[in-house]
């Protein structure tokens, strides 16, 4: 029943990004009920001792008790998967058919993973927010409050300029330099192998990095009754266009370019996903958590000892 | 060019509503933004150029569409300069009387005619409305105005040559008259032979209307020498064939002295031939003693040798009925022995011995059959038996004759038997007194009467006695001079009663010794016997009776079999029945058209054999003089020439509106527009 919650164009109407991932993420949860692959890390795994800045809420007040010192309760799961998520803020990611633009879309979908990460797997999140430039960046944490910051990022995450991931990326070194999951969130619009290349190094520090190219599906499946002018978003550059062009040529270079863009990342070592605005996000959580489960077989996550 | 509702043009101030969506609306499209221009290229410009056309003309033809609907309700219309020769009716009237199957070489004057009129109908302007005319012993109107050539050509083929008497003064009556209702000009192009003896006797008669043209197309080649049998005298019916005498009149119109054989011919068969000498340009006689024919009706025709181009009034037909004497049956009382007398003598000198009077007294006459006779004479008889009465009536209904004496004896009753009237008063005259008065005299005769014809001698007759008699519905045939009846006529159902208000004996009058008498006798014996009907020759175009036009009420309804609903058969020289059924029951009179023998069975039974000849003024070909034509044709106010006169036609100016045509364009062009603009906004479908 909650699944319908997945739907973009209900979450449309749901004004708060709070809101919207939570109901994203619990529908969710509820239709994994019966997949025990998928388990959330509340099984006891370690103690670590206590340093400052950890959370008070997870010291062992028990053990405190009987031995006078501070440990943390460490659970399966609850490992270093850094979640990191690059997204696109450029201004082709305002483009919609319908009512959700893809903006919108990558945006339920960031607060959704985020929310997940934070919320159910206890795993840190980051978000960085770019276009030509890195227009904003919080670090992965688990903070008190860390939720709260990344959705307040992604709400000031408007759309502004072109898409430019060489230069973007060479900051993004700076700031990934431990392992992790980062998933980049755009609409791709750029050469594949020049996508690839930016965001190949990512992996060099062992990263796990998925891309999820988000896409309307007009921009797949274009209507056009006549000849019109089109206006580009990102560098309003204008350009009159017939629709016999329109429903060949351009259908098999969009193709051509999916295809590349599957073949190259993968490749590269790189995961890849097609997601169009109309489909639910059920499938970029499903695939995060594939992710997490391929990392760390067997414990749902891999455990790692210390800070 | 102009327009009718010029103001309707502010219409085309809407031709800013196609402009509008064309132009103005296209250049408010918005621009679709896209993603990104990565995977798009510019749209070759010859596939744009050719949108756009399809848009312009679809423009073009929503602009055409407002100004056309503008236009159509500003009523345009052209003004032109027509030749209009449908204003001036064109007339073609050919003459088909029996003068114009004169020939001159090869063909006969009627061909030159309607050949010269087929040529006129060829030369009209198209859209002339003309009629077709043929002028023989009456003007006939064979179409009605019409341009269809093709009826007027048919019209012209149809006109048969006739054999009438045609007459100028028939056609200058029918133009006047058509004139009266028709008054628009007309142009009337009459191909004739222009005969003289075609002019009326007043050249008022033949003069034109005042918005007639006559054309005159004279045909043949005037005036050629023509000898024609003019007439023929021959008895009707005979019964001694030896005594029978054929008295024939041979005459040249226009020819010099010549020998010609005159033959008489009877049922097809050459009886007798004889030369006569013809003086130039004159008339000789010949006759032929006895005349052999079989009993019963014969054709029989004088005939001369054909030598001339007119051959067709070389014979004149007569027919000739070969019979028994017929018997007359005279009723008088057995005191009167004169009337018989002078009555039976006289009818014996005359008509050839063909009648033989039957004397009898009243008494006598009860059982008489009166229809084996040929009439009855009841001769100062006051009263006869009522069968026999009665059995008159009949027989004078369906046809049957009776002649009527009031002698003195009618004066002792007021009952005048059969006739139906009463005798008001006798009137005795002073016989031998010195005054002029002591006797009467006739006054007025109509000589047309049959019985009148040869009455030369009544004048000087005496009547000492006569009865009053009211003349009421009959034909009075003769008066004293003091005005009464003497001699009437009255037609009973088909017969007739024909009533002599005095006596035929030398008492009442000296009629009985005049010679005048026999002539009367012959005449009245004929008359009423029918043979003066049925028998003899005459002309083309005269009228035969057939039933009586004026039956009265108790007539009508005493009737017998033979009356009401009796038909007549009439068998025409061609062998064919002219005459419906109806026709044949009904007709009063029937018009003999044609030359030849008419066979004719009429309603009581009687058959007769007629004669008809051509009216023989028709064989002087001699012209119209030249003069007299152009003063004719100059009556009418023009002498067009003949080729001018088929082109004539008259410059009119002329509004033709083009509202039709503009509204036929706005719906094409509105056709054209919605399948234009169907095909070119449809949805495109999508590939998959």
């Amino acid at each position: 029943m909650l699944q319908r919650f997945l739907d973009p164009a209900v979450l449309h109407g749901i004004s708060s990004l709070d809101l919207v991932a939570k109901t994203v993420v619990d529908g969710f949860v509820a239709g994994l009920h019966r997949s025990p692959e998928f388990g959330f890390s509340l099984e006891f795994a370690e103690y670590r001792a206590y340093s400052p800045g950890d959370d008070l809420r997870h010291v062992d007040w028990n053990l405190f008790a009987r031995t006078e010192r501070c440990y943390l309760k460490r659970y399966r799961g609850e490992t270093n998967s850094q979640l990191t998520l690059l997204l696109d803020a450029s201004n082709s990611m305002k483009y919609a058919s319908g009512t959700v633009t893809k903006m919108d879309y990558a945006r339920y979908m960031a607060a959704s993973l985020m929310y997940l990460s934070l919320h159910n797997q206890h795993d840190p999140a980051g978000l960085i927010v770019f276009d030509d430039e890195v227009r904003n960046y919080i670090r992965p944490s688990t903070r008190q409050g860390q939720l709260y910051r990344l959705l307040a990022g992604l709400e000031q995450a408007e759309p502004a300029a072109r898409t430019d991931f060489a230069k973007p990326m060479q900051h993004f070194q700076q700031f990934l330099n431990r392992r992790g999951i980062v998933l980049v969130i755009s609409d791709f619009y750029e050469q594949p192998e020049t996508i690839v290349k930016a965001i190949e190094p990512l992996r060099f520090h062992g990263s796990e990095v998925v891309l999820f190219h988000i896409l309307d599906p007009k921009e797949i499946y274009p209507e056009m009754k006549g000849p019109a002018i089109l206006v580009d978003l990102e560098t309003d550059q204008r350009l009159e266009v017939i629709p016999d062009y329109v429903k060949t040529q351009y259908r098999a270079k969009m193709d051509d370019h999916m295809e590349q863009m599957k073949e190259r990342t993968r490749a590269a070592g790189m995961g890849y996903h097609l997601l169009t605005t109309d489909k639910p996000l059920d499938r970029a959580l499903t695939e995060y958590l594939s992710l997490r489960q391929a990392a760390w077989p067997g414990t749902g996550g891999r455990v790692r000892g210390g800070a | 060019m102009g327009f009718l509702a010029p103001w309707f043009l502010a219409g085309m101030l809407a031709v800013g509503l196609p402009v509008f969506v064309h132009l103005l609306r296209k250049q408010t499209t918005v621009p679709r933004p896209v993603s990104s221009l990565m995977f798009f290229e510019q749209g070759t410009q010859s596939s744009t150029r050719h949108r756009r056309l399809r848009y312009l003309l679809l423009f073009a033809l929503r602009t055409a569409l407002v100004l056309l609907l503008a236009l159509a309700f500003a009523r345009p219309f052209f003004r032109h300069k027509t030749v209009v020769a449908s204003d001036k009716l064109l007339l073609v009237a050919v003459d088909d009387s029996f003068s114009m199957n004169a020939a001159d070489g090869g063909s006969t004057s009627f061909d030159e005619a309607k050949r010269g009129a087929l040529q006129i109908l060829t030369g009209k302007a198209a859209g002339q409305k003309a009629q077709v005319i043929a002028l023989g012993g009456q003007m006939r109107l064979l179409t009605q105005p019409t341009a269809d050539a093709g009826e007027l050509r048919a019209a012209v083929e149809s006109i048969a040559s006739g054999d009438g008497h045609g007459t100028f003064g028939e056609l200058g009556r029918g133009m006047r008259a058509m004139a009266e209702t028709v008054h628009t000009p007309m142009e009337l192009h009459l191909f004739s032979d222009m005969q003289e003896s075609n002019m009326p006797g007043n050249f008022a008669d033949m003069v034109m209307p005042g918005n007639v043209a006559l054309v005159l197309h004279a045909v043949g080649a005037g005036k050629m020498p023509n000898w024609t049998v003019e007439s023929v005298q021959a008895p009707g019916q005979l019964v001694d064939t030896k005594k029978a005498r054929v008295i024939a009149v041979i005459a040249g119109h226009g020819t010099p002295a010549a020998a010609r054989t005159v033959s008489l011919v009877v049922n097809g068969e050459v009886k007798a031939t004889k030369k006569v000498d013809v003086p130039a340009d004159g008339r000789a006689s010949v006759a032929f003693e006895g005349l052999d024919v079989p009993y019963g009706e014969s054709r029989c025709a004088v005939r001369i040798d054909s030598a001339d181009g007119f051959a067709a009034d070389d014979a004149s037909n007569f027919a000739v009925k070969r019979a028994d004497p017929e018997r007359v049956l005279f009723v008088h009382q057995a005191a009167d022995a004169r009337s018989p007398l002078y009555f039976g003598a006289a009818l014996a000198a005359a008509a050839q011995a063909s009648f033989v009077l039957q004397a009898i007294t009243p008494e006598q006459a009860s059982d008489i059959d009166p229809t084996k006779y040929a009439f009855v004479v009841l001769s100062d008889v006051p009263a006869v038996p009522s069968i026999l009465e009665h059995t008159l009536e009949r027989n004078v209904e369906d046809g049957g004759s009776v002649l009527v004496a009031t002698g003195m004896a009618e004066s002792h009753g007021e009952h005048i038997p059969v006739y139906g009237g009463n005798v008001e008063a006798g009137h005795f005259y002073a016989r031998g007194s010195a005054a002029e008065d002591a006797f009467a005299t006739v006054g007025d005769v109509d000589a047309s009467h049959p019985s009148m014809r040869d009455a030369n001698g009544w004048q000087g007759t005496k009547f000492f006695y006569a009865a009053a008699v009211d003349a009421g519905k009959a034909r009075v045939v003769a008066k004293l001079a003091d005005g009464s009846p003497l001699l009437l006529d009255k037609q009973v159902g088909e017969g007739h009663v024909l009533l002599f208000a005095s006596g035929f004996d030398n008492l009442t009058n000296d009629l009985p010794l005049s010679p005048a008498f026999v002539a009367f006798v012959d005449r009245t014996a004929r008359y009423l016997s029918g043979e003066e009907r049925v028998s003899g020759a005459r002309v083309v175009d005269s009228f035969v009776q057939l039933h009586n036009p004026v039956k009265e009420g108790a007539g009508a309804a005493s009737t017998g079999a033979a009356g009401a609903g009796a038909t007549v058969d009439i068998v025409g020289p061609d062998g064919k029945r002219p005459l419906s059924l109806k026709e044949a029951a009904q007709a009063e009179s029937f018009q003999l058209e044609h030359a030849g023998f008419y066979q004719i069975r009429f309603a009581n039974g009687r058959d007769a054999l007629i004669a008809v000849n051509p009216d023989r003024r028709e064989s002087d070909l001699a012209a119209i003089p030249d003069d007299v034509l152009k003063l004719w044709s100059g009556s009418a106010g023009t002498t067009a020439p003949a080729d001018e006169a088929a082109a004539a036609a008259e410059a009119t100016d002329h509004i033709s509106s083009l509202w039709w045509w503009v509204m036929l364009l706005v719906l094409t062009v509105a056709v054209a527009g919605s399948v234009l603009a169907s095909r070119y906004l449809g949805t495109q479908r999508e590939q998959p």
